[in-house]
Order: C-alpha cells, then structure tokens, then sequence
C-alpha cells in the first residue's frame, strides 16, 4: 500500500524537490551576486499571495503558460521534443489580430478570432512534422529554426501589414467585438484564464480519453508496440505536432483578445515572447500532465509576477526566474539525482529506502 | 570595384562570423562521435560570454576572458556529462536546461552587475586585437578556429583516442569488449566538446562583437546543431558550413548599412535568412546524415 | 576428424574454474538464470558447453569472461580467486570470449578494431603497427584476415577470424566462443575446428558453446550439459553418444498428447508458399518456406532459437517484409500487408518480445488490454474511450487468466512479472476465439500450472475451429499441443511430422540438423 502511494506521488515529489533545487540555485546565484535570497523569495511570496492585484496579475500570467506548457507537454506524450511554442505563439497572435481586419458580430468575432490563431499556430507546426516523417529531421532543430523565422516573418507583418496607423511599432488593436471582457476587476485578468483551462481540459480528454490520443500516446512511449498495435506511426506523429501548434496559437490569440489594456501586437512581441520557452519549463514541472501544467503555469507565473516586486523590493533583476527554470529543468534531467536528494532529507530518507528495497 | 570591396568585406565579416558556430559544431562533433548529444550550446554561448567578459574586465586582459569562458564550459560539460553518461539521465532534457539557465544568467547578469537591461558595451581595452586588413579585422582567433578544426579532425581520423572516441559512440559494446572504458571516454568527449562552445561564446564577448545582449547567441547554438547535421560528423565540413552560415550572418549585417537594398527587401527578410536557410540545409541534407548508432542511448551493460 | 589422444585429466593444468557460480535477474524472472555452476577448464582441451536456448549457456560464459557479475559464486584462475568486474579484467586474466554477435564495429577496419584494446598512447596512431601485428598472428593461427578491410566488408567467416584475432592479441589461454558457427558456412566451419583444436594442443583451454550437436561430437574433449540454469551431466567426449546427450539436454519427461477432437474437412486458414524473409542484419533467415495451417487444427514450430521462426512470424504478422513467396490468409493475398490489415483479417498475436512490443510497459493493465482492438465497440465509440467497459473487460481478462496485477488503472504495467504480462497477453489475444492465432514462445516463464491451463486453452480454442501456429523452444509443449510438428533449421523446414506418432529423439535430433 505504501509502495503505491510512494509511486503515484514520486512525480509529484519528483517536481517539488526539482522546485526547491531550482530555488536554491537560483539564491546561490543571488548571494554570488550580493542580493539577499530570503527578502527577495520573501517578495515574490507576498505580492502573489498578499494583493488581489498579484494573485490576478499570477493567473493573467498563467494562461498562456498553460497552453505552451501543454504544446511541449502533448509533444512530449507523442514522443517529440516540440519546441516551437514560441513561434506558433507568434503566428497564433498574428492570426487573431489579422482576424480584426474584418467586421463581424461580437461573440462570432471572438470566435474567429481564437480559431484563426489556433489555425495559425496548427499549420507553423507542420513544416517541423513534414520534415520528421519524411527527413527524419530531428524537430529540436526544425522548430528553434521556425521560432526565429516566425519572429522576423511577425515583426515584418506587424508593421508593414496589420500596423496602427496612429501609432507605431504597433499592431492594430483587436476589435471590440473580439475582446474578452474582465474577469477581476482591480487586474488584468480575463476569462482568456477560463478559455485556457477549458483547453487544457478537452486536451486532457482528447490526449487521454479518445482513441487518437491512445495512439499517440502509444507511439510516444513505444513505437514498436504501436507498429504491432496497427498504429500508423507517421499519423500520429502529425496530430500531436497540429495539436501543439493549437495550443500554442491559442495561446498567442489570447495575449491579443485577452489582453487589456490594448489588446495589440507589439512590433517587438514583448507580450508573446518568451512564453513558449518557459512552456518547456512547466511542462516538465507540471510532469508533462495538462493539470499538473496549470499547477505548474500557476507556479511560474507566480515567480513572473513576484519576480518583478522581487525586482523593486529586494533589487533583483527579474530574469532572475529564467536561471530558476533552467535549474528546474537540469534537475529534471536526472530524476535519478532527486532520488539522491530525497534520500538526504532526514526521516523521510530511510522510509524511501525502505520502499525501494521492497519494490 | 564596389562590388569586389562589399564582397570582401562580406568575406571578413564571414570569418569571424565562422568561429563560434564552428567552434561550437567541431566540439559537438567530438562529443556526438561518442554518442552523446548536447543541445545547450546555445546556453554554452551565452554564460561563457558573460563569464569571459566578467573575467577580461576584472582582469583587464581579453586572453583571460577567454581562458574563462573556455572554463565555465568547461564546468557545464561535466554537468551535463555527469547527467547524460554516469546518471543516464535525459541528454536533451539537460540540454534544454542549460539554454534557460543560459538565456536567464545573460539577462540577470546584465542588469546585476553592469546595471543595463539592454546591452554592455565590452571597453576595448579589453577587447581582443585584430589583424587589420582594408577591408576589416580579421581574429587571431579566427586563425586559431582553423588550427583548432584541423587538430581535431587529425585527432578523430589518426589517433588511437579518436578511434576510441568513435568506436564508443557506434557501438560502445564493441569497445567496452576491446576494453575502453565507456563512459570515461563519452565524459572527456562531452566536456571538451562544451569547452571549445565555451571559447566560441567568450570570443563573441571580447572578441568580435564586444557587445553583451540578451540576444548575443541568436540560434547560433541551434545553428551550430544543423551544421554538425550538415557537416556529417566531419569537423572540415563543419568548418565549411560555419562560413557558409557566417556569410549569411555577416549579409544582415551588412544589408543593414546599404539602403539601397533596403527599398527592396524588407530587413526582416534579410534576417530571416540563416534560418532559412540552416532548415533547407538540414531538410535538403544529401542523403541522411550517418549518425553513431547509439546516440543519446546512455550505455548499460547488462 | 581423427583426436589426438586425449590427456589424463591429472596431467593438466586447470585454467579457468567456475565454483558455484550463480546468477539472478531481479524481479522478472521466476528461476535463477544460474544455479550453483561448476565448471573448469583444462590446458589443451575443447570444453564443450551443450544447452538448449535459455539453458543459461551465454550468461555463463559472460560470467567467465568479465562482462557480466555473478550473484554467487567464485572465480578461480590458475588456482588463484579473481574478481572480475570488466572485459578488460577478463583479458588480463587471460580469458577471452568470442560472443555470439558481432563485437566489431562495423564502419571500421579489423586493425582498428584491435587497436582500441592496445595499450598504446591515445595520441599515437597505433593501426598500421597493428595491421602488422594481426598479418603475423593471422599466419600463426592459420586465421586468414586482411587487417586493412573494413568489417562491414568481411564475410561472416572473415568477421569471426577478425573477432578471434582480436582477442588474441592480448594472448590469452582461455578463450570462450559462443555459438561462433552459427552464420558459417560448413567449409568455414570445418577450418574453424581445425584451428581451434591446434590451439589446444598448443596448450590453450577452449569453451566452446553450442547447441548442435554434430558440432559436440565433432571437437570436444569433454561435454557439460546446461539446462535451465543447472549442469545437468559431464562428460567425456569418448564415453558418451548423441543420444546421450540429447536426452540430457531435454527434459525426461514423456509429454502427453493431448487429448482433442477430430475433424474431417478442414480448409486451409494460413498458408505459405515459399516465402524467403531477410533478416534484421541483412541474411536470408527465411529460405523458401511453405506451411499449411489448417482451421481447428495446431500447427506447431519446433527449433532452436536462431533459426529463422522469429522472422517467418514477423512476417506473417506484417511486421518484417516478405522477399519472395506468397502469403495467404482466409483465402486472400496477404503478402506484405499492415500490421492492421492482418488482424483485421482475423489474425491473433501473442509476440515472443512480449516486455518490448507485446504491451507498453509505461501504461497502465487496463490500457494494454485493449492496445490492439481499442478501436472496434464497445472500447470506443465515435473515437471516445468506454472506460467502464475497458474496465469490465480488463476485469474479465484478470480472473480467467489469473493475472495478478494490483490496480487496473494506477500502475504501469512494467510492474508485473513476465509471466503475468503473458498470461495478460494471452487473455487479450485469444478472448474473441480468433479464426488465426499465431503464438511465439506462449508459456515461456510461467509455473506449471499457468502452462496446463494455457495448453488447455489452446486446445480448447482449436477444438473451437481456430488456426494455430505455435513457435516453442519447449519441446514437450509442441508435442503435447501440436497435431503437426514442423521442425525449422537455419532458415528451412526440415520435416513435417504427425504430432502422435512422433519420436522426441528424432525431433531433437532435427533440431540440431543432427
């Protein structure tokens, strides 16, 4: 019995002690530096947890981070390393604001709009999947490639095509009729967070729930058994490439309609870049699961957010959490190392060996 | 004339754009040709910039930064050598980690230590010195990148170490049989593969650029993935492709300064273009690339 | 070919002994893969290792050279203990194995092979020294290889020279060769006993493995017979005969016919007209075979591991490509069909790789229940998984077949033992009572019991109409389960035999082309 609970929650265990590591490295790196660790983790703590502002400004962080965090978390379910949230996030923006060209009636505006990015961010994942079915290209390179042409291709688009003309580097804003309204006063956030879990959750159902997802899931974990299962390999590999390019483009689409106060593309993408990368992140937090990825997006997008108090109050710089996340995510990379750790933490340590010994 | 002077100049531009791609390529080769992938040289590049520069300055001498870098490359190759041969741990995965780690100590660093959220502006004094040629600097250490490439390729193709080296990563069976020690040999190849990432970043800092950014690495570390894809293992090849992909490097740069192209083209594009290109190079690659066998496979016996 | 006298036992030095030696695998397995192993080997002689497959031949003779650990057990070299730890260790105690695949690397020549194991500097360029070292070796040993070709470029014969060349280069006195002809041919074959017999009159110990036995007759001084794990006899060569041998290496039991029912008219269900199959590395495995599999009847495969069964299913089940030759299931062309379109046809699978590809280790029991028909009602509808009806047929499979696992849906399968992921897979394959069953090693692992009530079900399910097409290493099983018995060597069929009147001597002795 205890064997059982030990290995449901040793992902779970697993990620937290990841978590703490990268917090360490991180006040290592702050002491190196002369900043002080326990003000400023004392910073982030607070602003997230002790104003409305920063619990809303956390969960407005959030939803994009679920999405991303989904992309490399279904890619990783079929098998892939798709990196490339950040530029099918690109494109999904474009998308949505390009969708403001036109007219439409509020409600089928929104609509469209959130499509057209999910359409967006699905066709930029596919020239890595053509390439791994056909070349064997592996997509680590293909997609980082497609991320900076999507970038360049963006900026161009964003000023010579869907620009403001009352303002530049700047996109047109997105229409009226496809914005999200409010859902905190007093914050930035809006149902765009609803959206984004309900995503997580039809992928939840569609990854665990439905016979494409098995396949993938097959293929993902053992290619050989997919080819004596039936499975048509190159398929699945496709469907989990287009569903990561959807969730991404998603994502994208609502940094533009759920982003008060103007709702625009920056020729700069400030508001979409970077949230694909720190995709990566959550998803190996969040154990490649599309709820452990909200937990995780809540958790990063909590020491985003923080991070900039941290910034005021303690003198941090804020790009503080990106050397967090990569501690996270070195610590990921051998589970065998947590399993070292945990076994250091005083009584903890010999119930662990225990179970291990046992099993 | 005009014409001839712009191509030269593309041209010198080119050879120093080269280095850390090929530098960063020839060290992937060693550590690929043994069987283990590293993709954190993006990440390589970043810290051993910053660390090099951090070095120079405090020291006031470019030869130290780059002694510097080329040591905290160093360190990172026995993190991620330590992960990948002796935990057996994700390779890509490690990878991945150091890019962010890298992406987060360049921009925290920025700000931490030179109080700009922007750019650090290398003094030159502490700045590597140049050939000068009419046309532009050329590196010393563009000279020592093809020194480097030919000792490596002498070293993988003539010596009983390089033999070792690719034996392990083809079939590590096999050598272990014949009595090399396996993971010894894919540990030096990981860390001297990081080492030589970690002087092409350092060389970015105090040498050619001289400018700290957020964005110093652009790619290149994925860049320098695609030319060990196009290179097939060879690092004379790799040699090539870093010029190739530093000719188009050097051409947004240098479109940026010639207006006239400019009216035509929008800037973008130009600065699409290695991107582009590397995924047509990689997708286009004649034939598939022979890989070692068992690449990214940590090796168990039983 | 004549042997020299052999030496008294008392005169000779003892090389290599094994005490004890034992060796389990965690968790998977339900027996020691070696029990108490005792075993030696003297200067001058061929020491032959005879033992069906999984007999435990190969992880011994790994034991004794380095690259495997023993669990129990001591090591002794010329008299002294040794602990080895690696194959390094091994060939500096002057033991050298020559193993069953390739330990060459094949992109690269023969002296470059050698001279990763030199103890040269890592900067110098030791091959072309080598290249001259291996010529005069190669003339001493009469093992003709050309140093400077690249391995892929070698015959199979060339290859093995090559490996042998290469171990004797650190000169050992043991050398250890597991199943070395298995790819020669029988001219090569022939060349190799000469060589290895002049190497034991030269003063070297030989182990030599193997599972045929024309070869034991052949070259040995001495026999030990391996079987499950424990010696089971040895012998001197001159003081016993093939029969002998073969009834040691089978079990003495009298399998038991099974009782089942008669049909007259049965239609062909699968059928194969000379198909020629390519193997993994290259080599026709499958050398123009054509078999009949009747409906309610049991077709079984008898042979040695290695003889090409594993391909022939592959390739009847669409997962390897048929060369040459046709294959027809329920009466259409199936040559070279997906791995879909042969179970749509009507095909069951139970795999051989059953931990690799026969279910996905990761997921959880109720998924792997349904990895194959997850597709057909009531598992899915309009592509929605039925969980509950996952769950009741998961539930079924479970209690009829005995599966012991603790949850359906919170443990990965990894956890189960071997023998309950077969018994898993059995459940699932044959539930729907499928016209065509193709079976590979179906009980491997499993207690007694498991193995009756699997037979009994087979039975149950020809007698029920469907096709069967057993492959077993278990001799006693295809002779208790089949009503034909064909017996596959290197690639062909060498007999079809009715299962009732059949002699188990005679087919072991097929078996081993004997």
């Amino acid at each position: 019995m205890m064997k059982q609970i030990y290995t449901r929650l040793k992902p779970i265990i697993t990620s937290v002690l990841a978590g703490l590591v990268g917090l360490a490295g991180g006040a290592i790196i702050m002491a190196l530096w002369g900043y002080p660790p326990i003000a400023a983790y004392q910073a982030v703590f607070s602003s997230v947890f002790g104003s409305l502002y920063g619990f809303g400004s956390t969960l407005a962080q959030a939803t994009p981070l679920i999405l991303t965090g989904l992309t490399f978390a279904i890619g990783v379910r079929g098998g892939l390393f798709n990196i490339g949230a950040e530029g099918q996030m690109f494109l999904g923006a474009i998308g949505a604001v390009a969708v403001s060209l036109i007219s439409l009636p509020v409600g089928l505006h929104l609509i469209v709009a959130l499509l057209a990015g999910m359409l967006a961010g699905a066709l930029w994942s596919m020239p890595a999947s053509i390439l791994k079915t056909t070349r064997g290209i592996h997509e680590v390179i293909s997609t980082i490639m497609l991320n900076w042409i999507a970038l360049y291709l963006g900026m161009y688009l964003v000023i010579d095509w869907l620009g403001d003309p009352g303002r530049a580097e700047k996109s047109i804003s997105a229409a009226p009729t496809a914005r999200l309204p409010g859902m905190l006063s007093g914050t930035s956030l809006t149902y765009a967070l609803v959206v984004s879990v309900i995503f997580a959750l039809i992928m939840f159902f569609l990854v665990w729930k439905t016979t494409l997802g098995f396949e993938l899931r097959v293929v993902g974990q053992n290619p050989g058994a997919a080819n004596y299962a039936g499975i048509n390999e190159n398929f699945s590999v496709h469907s989990t490439f287009i569903l990561g390019g959807m969730a991404a483009g998603l994502a994208g689409a609502l940094q533009i309609v759920g982003h008060p106060p103007t709702f625009a593309l920056y020729a700069d993408f400030s508001t979409v870049r970077n949230l694909g990368f720190d995709g990566i992140g959550v998803a190996l937090i969040g154990r490649n699961h599309p709820i452990g990825v909200i937990f995780a997006a809540i958790f990063f997008a909590g020491l985003n957010v923080g991070a900039r108090t941290m910034q005021i109050t303690a003198g941090v710089p804020l790009e503080m959490v990106r050397i967090i996340q990569g501690v996270i995510v070195i610590a990921l990379a051998a589970p065998e190392l947590l399993d070292f750790w945990s076994k250091l933490i005083p009584g903890i340590r010999n119930w662990i060996g225990e179970l291990k010994g046992s099993s | 004339m005009e014409i001839l002077t712009s191509f030269l100049k593309i041209f010198i531009i080119s050879l120093n754009a080269m280095v850390p791609i090929t530098l960063a390529a020839v060290g992937e080769i060693i550590g690929e040709r043994a069987g283990v992938i590293d993709i954190g040289l993006e990440g390589i590049l970043l810290i051993s910039a910053f660390v090099g520069t951090i070095g120079a300055q405090s020291t006031g001498s470019p030869y130290v930064g780059l002694l510097f870098g080329i040591m905290v490359g160093l360190v990172i190759g026995i993190i991620h050598g330590l992960i990948s041969v002796y935990l057996k741990g994700d390779q890509v995965i490690s990878g991945v980690g150091i890019n962010l780690f890298g992406g987060g100590l360049m921009a925290f660093g920025l700000i931490a230590v030179w109080r700009t959220p922007g750019h650090h502006v290398v003094p030159s004094a502490v700045r590597m010195p140049k050939i000068a040629t009419p046309f532009g600097g050329i590196s010393y250490i563009t000279i020592l990148t093809l020194l480097i490439v030919a000792g490596v390729y002498y070293l993988l193709t003539r010596t009983k170490l390089g033999l070792k080296i690719n034996v392990t990563g083809e079939h590590p069976r096999a050598a272990d049989v014949a009595g090399v020690n396996v993971e010894k040999i894919r540990f030096f190849a990981t860390v001297t593969g990081a080492a030589l990432a970690g002087f092409g970043g350092a060389f970015m800092a105090v040498d050619w650029f001289g400018v700290l950014t957020k964005e110093l690495a652009a790619g290149r570390g994925f860049i320098a993935l695609a030319t060990v894809v196009f290179s097939k293992l060879n690092p004379l090849l790799a040699l090539l492709g870093g010029f190739i992909f530093g000719f188009f490097d050097s051409l947004g740069v240098w479109v940026s300064s010639a207006p006239s192209i400019k009216q035509v083209i929008p800037w973008q594009f130009i600065l699409m273009i290695p991107y582009v290109v590397t995924l047509l190079v990689v997708a286009g690659a004649i034939g598939r690339a022979r890989f070692p066998d068992k690449l990214g496979e940590p090796y168990r016996r039983e | 070919m004549a042997h020299k006298q052999p030496l008294e036992q008392s005169d000779t030095e003892i090389l290599l002994r094994a005490d004890g030696i034992s060796k389990g695998f965690p968790g998977v397995w339900e027996h020691l893969i070696l029990d108490e192993i005792d075993f030696d080997v003297r200067a001058g002689e061929v020491h032959t290792l005879l033992g069906e497959n999984g007999a435990g031949k190969t992880v011994l003779a790994n034991i004794l050279s380095g690259f495997y650990s023993s669990t129990g057990g001591k090591i002794f070299i010329r008299g002294e203990e040794v602990k080895l730890n690696s194959p390094q260790d091994g060939l500096e105690h002057g033991v050298g194995m020559i193993h069953q695949e390739v330990m060459l690397a094949k992109p690269f020549t023969v002296a470059e092979n050698v001279a990763l194991g030199t103890e040269d500097s890592d900067l110098s360029n030791p091959v072309s020294r080598v290249e001259r070292e291996i010529i005069e070796l190669s003339e001493n040993y009469g093992l003709e290889v050309d140093p400077t070709v690249k391995v892929s470029d070698l015959s199979a014969g060339g290859r093995q020279r090559a490996e042998i060349l290469k171990v004797l280069y650190h000169e050992p006195r043991v050398l250890i060769l597991d199943e070395p002809t298995s790819l020669l041919t029988p001219q090569e074959a022939d060349h190799l006993f000469e060589v290895l017999r002049s190497m034991a009159d030269d003063g070297f110990g030989i182990v030599f493995i193997t599972h045929k036995m024309e070869e034991v007759m052949e070259v040995s001084d001495r026999v030990t017979v391996l079987k499950l794990g424990k010696v089971m006899g040895q012998k001197m060569i001159t003081e016993t005969d093939e029969e002998e041998l073969t009834e040691m290496m089978l079990d003495e039991k009298i399998p038991i016919h099974l009782e089942r029912e008669e049909f007259e008219e049965r239609n062909v269900a699968l059928s194969l007209n000379d198909v020629q199959v390519t193997g993994p590395r290259g080599n026709v495995q499958v050398d123009g075979v054509s078999l009949d599999v009747k409906e309610g009847e049991i077709l079984g495969i008898a042979g040695v591991s290695g003889n090409g069964q594993s391909e022939l299913i592959e390739a009847i089940t669409g997962l390897r490509a048929i060369d040459m030759g046709m294959l027809t299931i329920q009466g259409e062309d199936m040559t070279n069909p997906s791995t879909r379109a042969v179970q749509d046809q009507g095909v069951a699978h139970m795999p051989e790789k059953r931990r690799e590809i026969g279910v996905v280790e990761q997921m959880t029991v109720g998924e792997n229940v349904v990895l194959r028909n997850y597709r057909d009602p009531p598992f899915s509808r309009y592509s929605v998984l039925d969980r509950q009806a996952i769950t009741d047929h998961a539930q079924k499979i479970i209690d009829e077949f005995n599966v012991i696992c603790p949850d359906i849906w919170k443990s990965e399968t990894r956890i189960l033992s071997g023998g309950n992921i077969q018994r898993l897979i059995l459940g699932r394959e044959s539930w729907n009572n499928p016209p065509i069953i193709i079976a590979s090693h179906p009980t491997h692992g499993l207690d007694r019991r498991a193995v009756s009530n699997t037979w009994e079900l087979f039975i149950t399910l020809r007698d029920k109409g469907s096709a069967i097409l057993l492959v077993s290493e278990d001799l006693d099983e295809i002779l208790s389960l089949s009503d034909r018995i064909a017996v596959m060597f290197k690639g062909n069929i060498v007999g079809i035999v009715d299962a009732d009147s059949a002699d188990k001597n005679e087919i072991g002795m097929m078996m081993t082309g004997a």
